[in-house]
């Protein structure tokens, strides 16, 4: 890493400090005590992870689908995300046929048996990517290689940081 | 999109800087082995040395033109250049087939200019000679065989280039009349190659070349149009030679393999002109030349290079080849960092951080406003550990700073930005040193805390422990 360009706007240190202020939020919140229960832990790593992506997803600041598609995850309360998202899986699939339907001749032939090879993969990671749904291979390329891009990121962070809650 | 322009921006950017260091090592190279040759005034002596030439090139060269060509001296010549240049691009290495025909015809120009040949005059005039090489331009421009091209098509473009524009204007008069959809494709790869070429180069030699598809582009329409555009538009990598988005019917420079030719004749026939927005395409040789299937190879090569750009993300995944493989490895690696993040923020979770306070204090306002200074806070805590319980700070900072000299732990000089820490008063009264090391701590301070020097973090742990002992 360069040592001498610390960049303040980098993604790396937009995420930190959004990252850095939701955890002491959460940690002022509700400090851990030493007699927890499981359902404590597991409340708070739930808010743990999911400020750990709102902040990543904010640092992207809705650039890119994933990071959209992410906000209005955590944003949005689940039964009105159910029925948005059934209105949007039953759009998409109308859009996939219909392009399809309109290659003719050869080219079907083409686009449908290499579309087979990769269909089960394309499913997988269309499901992994957030957001990812409603794209063509293209662009699902594209939005997969920025998302690694920012998990790494994500995970460097946090690791750090356990690192360093944990040494002390 | 703005990510969208930095992502291509960096693939740009990978591919220009490959090809930046190939074209000088190809120059030096090239300017050492071919000015030798070509200085040599005596052509009875280099006919000697074209016979490997002659090899090299005949495997390049299909063989009715091969036998075509007369043994005289300019031919001769000629073909030696051929070889030289395709030799010289053998010799690159592999990267010279990924990498643009802008290579050789780059130090093809130095030669140019070296050589002030008149020599190349009289036998750029020859028709036949264009015809041949017109034809030996039409093979395809596949990916390997792009680099044999290279040569045949700048040894064409240096016979019209030898002359001024008249002659340039006559050479390819004659070349179209002598076989028309041949020349004319030759002369529209020409000027594909040529305009290619325009925004990259400054010498003169360019600027006479400018002429010619701007000269070239009132006589044939459709196909000079489209090059022209494709200069001006030419904002893409120059990574692929023939590699636009392929506008439909309308735009077709389907580049004529004896399929296409009655095709390409139809199509330089229809009115010029396409909009500007299209982003051309250019068959290669043995492919449909169909709208349809000229955006579906768009597309394939989009995805291709996107998938090259995820196996330079992902981690060892440069021996895997084939879509499938790849997509799973990707896919292992998304869901692997997935859980990474799940894990860690359970771990965060579980930790119960000792100086949540320090926490607190350390994000206020005045820490955010300089650089990188939420590191720099977080740090000390990490040598921390290293004291036992009842250790007084400021005792224990006093040996880290002297024991440990050349580590940033002298990062305790927090002090310069004032903020309240209870806990930490103790370090920053035992620590006048003030925040003139601050841009050294936070840079170091980033470099250790982002996981690059993270066993150097527990040797500052250890040393500090080693100092304690010997005080």
């Amino acid at each position: 890493m360069d040592l001498h360009n610390l960049n303040p706007s980098s993604l790396k240190s937009r995420f930190t400090t959004r990252f850095l202020r939701a955890l002491t939020e959460i940690n002022a919140r509700k400090p851990i005590a030493s007699s927890s229960s499981p359902r404590e832990i597991f409340q708070r790593y739930r808010r743990i992870k999911d400020a750990a992506d709102t902040s990543m997803a904010y640092s992207v600041r809705s650039r890119r689908t994933w990071s959209k598609a992410t906000l209005w995850r955590l944003r949005t309360p689940s039964h009105r995300r159910r029925l948005a998202s059934f209105g949007r899986r039953s759009s998409l699939n109308k859009t996939r046929t219909t392009t399809t339907a309109s290659h003719r001749g050869a080219v079907v032939v083409q686009i449908t048996s290499r579309g087979g090879g990769l269909g089960v993969q394309l499913e997988e990671l269309r499901e992994l990517v957030p957001g990812g749904e409603a794209m063509d291979l293209c662009n699902l390329l594209d939005e997969t290689a920025h998302y690694i891009k920012c998990l790494t990121t994500q995970v460097q962070v946090m690791r750090t940081i356990a690192n360093l809650y944990s040494l002390e | 999109m703005e990510k969208d322009e930095a992502f291509m921006a960096e693939v740009l950017n990978r591919t220009a800087s490959r090809q930046l260091t190939w074209n000088t090592e190809v120059l030096n190279c090239a300017t050492e082995k071919l000015g030798n040759h070509f200085l040599n005034p005596n052509w009875d002596n280099s006919m000697d040395q074209s016979d490997p030439f002659e090899s090299a090139l005949s495997s390049m060269v299909s063989s009715p033109a091969a036998s075509k060509v007369p043994v005289s001296g300019e031919n001769v010549m000629m073909r030696e250049l051929i070889g030289k240049l395709g030799n010289i691009c053998n010799s690159g290495d592999a990267s010279c087939y990924s990498t643009p025909l802008n290579s050789p015809p780059r130090f093809d120009l130095s030669m140019v200019n070296l050589l002030n040949h008149s020599t190349l005059v009289p036998f750029s005039a020859d028709p036949g000679f264009a015809e041949r090489a017109t034809r030996f331009s039409c093979f395809s421009t596949g990916g390997d065989s792009g680099c044999f091209n290279g040569p045949l098509m700048d040894s064409f473009k240096l016979s019209s280039m030898a002359g001024n524009s008249d002659s340039d204007k006559k050479n390819s008069g004659v070349s179209r009349s002598s076989s028309p959809e041949n020349a004319e494709s030759g002369v529209s790869k020409e000027e594909s190659s040529v305009s290619q070429q325009i925004p990259s180069q400054n010498d003169a030699g360019t600027r006479k070349r400018k002429s010619i598809p701007r000269g070239k582009a009132k006589e044939i329409p459709s196909p000079a149009a489209a090059d022209a555009k494709v200069a001006s538009e030419n904002d893409e990598s120059n990574s692929k030679r023939s590699k636009r988005e392929g506008a439909p019917s309308g735009n077709g420079n389907a580049k004529a393999s004896n399929d296409g030719n009655q095709k390409q004749s139809k199509e330089n026939s229809k009115p010029p002109e396409p909009p500007k927005d299209y982003i051309h395409v250019r068959a290669r040789r043995g492919e449909a030349t169909d709208s349809h299937s000229l955006a579906e190879r768009v597309r394939r090569e989009k995805i291709s290079e996107r998938m090259k750009f995820l196996q330079d993300l992902v981690p060892g995944c440069n021996k895997v080849t084939g879509k499938a493989v790849m997509l799973d490895e990707i896919i292992n690696y998304v869901q692997s960092l997935q859980r990474q993040v799940e894990f860690l923020s359970m771990k965060l979770a579980t930790v119960n951080p000792r100086m949540d306070v320090n926490m607190e204090a350390l994000l206020s306002k005045d820490m955010f406003q300089s650089r990188g200074v939420l590191q720099h806070g977080i740090y000390p805590m990490d040598s921390s550990p290293a004291f036992p319980c009842g250790y007084h700070p400021q005792q224990g900072l006093l040996p880290l700073n002297n024991g440990i000299p050349n580590t940033t732990e002298t990062q305790f000089s927090m002090k310069t930005q004032g903020f309240k820490l209870p806990s930490i008063d103790g370090f920053i009264d035992a620590h006048p040193q003030v925040g003139s090391m601050w841009e050294d701590d936070i840079q170091s301070i980033v470099q250790m805390g982002f996981g690059q020097n993270q066993p150097q973090s527990y040797q500052g742990s250890i040393s500090t422990g080693q100092v304690k002992i010997e005080l």
